[in-house]
């Protein structure tokens, strides 16, 4: 071989790198296995250093932005629905809820369509970059729980977001969806002055936002005995816009739809009002959510004439919300969990119903449509009382703290 | 990062040298290793709180994927690929979470001993398909993907099931050390345990010359279709292992198959198995798989937006190999 001096060398440098290396990643090992478990017993003493003003923190952000507060690290993980306006909502109003806070100094964003094995790693991931709060939208949940159990011992606040965990050390915060179909099912029913026959369009079958919502319709049903449901076990979109068009088609073609007087749908709204329309029938009352497409028709009396209906709103500022909630939990604050909540420890957002009948309602409605670069997929009710802060304008820009 | 490799692969020569024949065989798997720990070493530089909880993390990560990625080497290596094996996994998971739900522990032995025996029968029918009606192996798979993922809908329309403690408890935490993660024992032994004794034996050899070159095996007295028929059974059985893995780290089944089937192809590319056939091992893909998780690890550690980390990770893929190639084709003109 020509070149074997030069490759012995290489050779020795090499293994000396190596030897190097090893030893050193070694050596830092050392410490950095001590270095968990002291970080811990230092994140359980900030929430009490911080409790001492915590009144500063939560009622005016700005002042905590100029009194240096104890500022945390934030990691969100979102294990589906990628494209979809409803999650990206959520993704972008957790970022604007961290950058307005005031208390936030990063916050780290995984979002993937994977199964739960795959948010597991995205966990793990966020807990071995050691943030101090994990919020997540679960993809299940139980399957979550193991790598929730390592985020507790290792000090970490974890808050489950739009959908709930079993997990015990884990806060839930979610839309209430019982209250959701009560709501809108109860405004229909006295709309239709107490008699009748609706139409009762549900969502996606063995989905537990679907089954809470089928349990605040048949609520509101007990109040009104004189309506009928058909079905009576209602029919499933499966929250998908082509299914929920066929069947309103077939529903109007077979004749169904002239001995019926109101519509419930799950948030399949616009394209029933559509379908209607198109057919040349009369608009019966209808519940939807707070949609763009929906909302527009709902305030186009002209293009849609005697459409009387009622938006309920199913926010995705929830990503959002469970940013304060976890700063709030940071921060040492007691947060009061809704007793009626299938889990400890849950925070249920209650929805609000606004109709075009009224001016005011009217009025709400259009200032929820006035927000100039929404896109049309994201739901309109960007933001929650009580529980965030941020501007529309800053949700829409997607940004969290330095970027 | 891309970059990064290059120190790497003077080390790769530079070992096989040093170490002889034995290295020179595996110097792509050695070059891999050295890219690894460079990669862990960045990560320790980017994030000095990366240690044991991450390497704890890391191990049962990779577990899933590394089986795939050992079930679709063995399959390739023999000439052949298999586009089903995410939804054999699902397949597997759902079947051992239906079944262990709310028994006894000592029934989800018999559980995962009969999930593993359909694994082998589930890899069996690929492979006899393959074998018997002489269609490519690509839309064989393929479309068998299609019927297994439709079988795990039909035994769990929705996520749920769950699973023995025992199981949960044997890929979770560590041995002894805090460094030793249980979920690379389980996979060291399970790997060493299986496919060790079949590469030295007669079926090892007759993998390997069916991949390389069937008309020379054939001619040499190896029967083409019994090899064929035998690498799918024992995809399925890793295959198997794999969805169990499933099992173990979630604790229910989910019917809907994860992003392993390209995965585990890429896993196996990168490793250094051809896609000809008749080359590489099941060292390398290990490697590989822990190097993509590693890198997606890194990204989330460097607040690397989501999307953007999926085309890095892609173009981190294609670049190693590229200049794995490279080496190799000037080694050969050397």
């Amino acid at each position: 071989m020509k070149h074997s001096g030069i490759v012995r060398a290489l050779a020795t440098l090499t293994t000396v790198v190596v030897v190097v290396a090893a030893c050193s990643s070694a050596a830092t090992t050392q410490p950095a296995s001590a270095a968990p478990s002291t970080a811990p017993s230092s994140a359980s003493t900030a929430p009490s250093s911080a409790s001492t003003a915590p009144s500063s923190a939560s009622t005016a952000p700005s002042s905590a932005a100029s009194a240096p507060a104890k500022m945390y690290t934030i990691g969100y993980s979102n294990g589906g629905g990628v494209g979809n306006g409803f999650r990206e909502e959520q993704m972008c109003t957790a970022r604007a809820q961290a950058l307005v806070s005031g208390q936030v100094s990063q916050i780290t964003v995984t979002s993937r369509n994977t199964d739960a094995a795959g948010q597991l790693q995205d966990i793990r991931d966020l807990i071995a970059k050691g943030v101090n709060a994990i919020v997540f939208n679960p993809n299940d949940p139980t399957a979550l729980n193991p790598a929730l159990a390592e985020a507790h011992a290792a000090g970490i606040v974890t808050v489950a977001v739009d959908s709930y965990v079993t997990d015990p050390n884990t806060y839930n915060l979610y839309n209430n969806q019982v209250q959701y179909a009560y709501l809108g099912a109860k405004w229909l029913f006295q709309q239709m002055g107490g008699t009748g026959t609706v139409y009762y369009m549900r969502g996606l079958a063995g989905n537990s936002a679907d089954s809470d919502r089928d349990k605040g319709f048949k609520q509101a049903l007990a109040q009104f005995p004189n309506i009928k449901v058909t079905p009576p076990a209602g029919v499933a979109t499966g929250w998908d816009p082509a299914t929920t068009t066929k069947l309103i088609n077939n529903f109007i073609a077979s004749g169904q739809y002239d001995s019926i007087q109101g519509i419930w749908t799950s948030g399949m709204d616009s394209m029933v009002v559509s379908a209607i329309q198109t057919a040349g029938k009369k608009q019966v009352p209808l519940v939807g959510a707070d949609l763009g497409a929906f909302v527009t028709q709902l305030l186009n009396p002209t293009g849609y004439p005697g459409l009387k209906g009622v938006a309920v709103t199913n926010t995705a500022g929830v990503g959002g919300a469970g940013v304060s909630l976890a700063l709030k939990l940071l921060n040492g604050q007691t947060v009061q969990g809704d007793p009626s909540a299938s889990q400890p420890n849950t925070i249920l957002l209650t929805p609000v119903a606004v109709d075009n009948l009224t001016a005011a309602g009217k009025a709400q409605l259009k200032s929820w449509q006035s927000v100039p670069g929404l896109n049309p997929t994201w739901p309109l009710g960007i933001q929650i009382a009580n529980w965030t802060t941020y501007t529309p304008d800053q949700a829409i820009a997607c940004k969290g703290p330095g970027q | 990062m891309t970059a990064a490799a290059a120190p790497a692969d003077s080390r790769r020569v530079a070992l096989a040298d040093l170490l002889g024949p034995a290295a020179r065989r595996n110097a792509w798997s050695l070059g891999l290793l050295g890219f690894l720990i460079l990669l862990l070493v960045f990560t320790k530089l980017i994030e000095p709180r990366y240690g044991v909880t991450g390497i704890q993390g890391l191990a049962i990560s990779v577990l899933p994927l590394a089986l795939a990625a050992v079930a679709q080497a063995i399959v390739v290596i023999s000439g052949g690929i298999d586009l089903s094996i995410g939804s054999i996994m699902a397949l597997i998971n759902v079947v051992s979470a239906v079944l262990m739900q709310g028994q006894s522990e000592e029934f989800g032995v018999a559980v995962v001993l009969g999930v593993l025996v359909l694994g082998l029968v589930i890899g069996a029918v690929n492979g006899g398909l393959v074998v018997v009606t002489r269609i490519p192996d690509i839309v064989v798979t393929l479309a068998m993907s299609f019927v297994w993922a439709g079988c795990a809908l039909l035994v769990l329309p929705t996520p749920g099931g769950g699973s023995a403690k025992w199981l949960m408890d044997l890929v979770s935490g560590s041995l002894g050390n805090d460094w030793i993660p249980k979920a690379a024992v389980v996979l060291i032994t399970v790997v060493a345990l299986i496919w060790i004794p079949v590469r030295r034996s007669w079926l090892g050899l007759s993998f390997y010359a069916t991949g390389s070159n069937r008309l020379a095996a054939f001619r040499s007295g190896v029967s083409i279709g019994r090899t064929k028929l035998l690498a799918y059974a024992l995809m399925g059985l890793f295959a198997a292992l794999a969805g169990l893995s499933l099992t173990a780290s979630t604790g229910i089944g989910e019917p809907v198959p994860g992003p392993y089937t390209l995965l585990s192809v890429a896993a196996i590319v990168l490793g250094g198995v051809s896609l000809a056939g008749g080359r590489g091992g099941v060292f390398g893909p290990i490697v590989a798989v822990m190097i993509l998780q590693i890198i997606r690890t890194d990204m989330t550690f460097l607040n690397v937006d989501t999307n953007l980390a999926t085309v890095v990770q892609g173009l981190i893929l294609i670049g190693v190999v590229m200049i794995g190639s490279l080496v190799q084709i000037r080694r050969a003109r050397a």
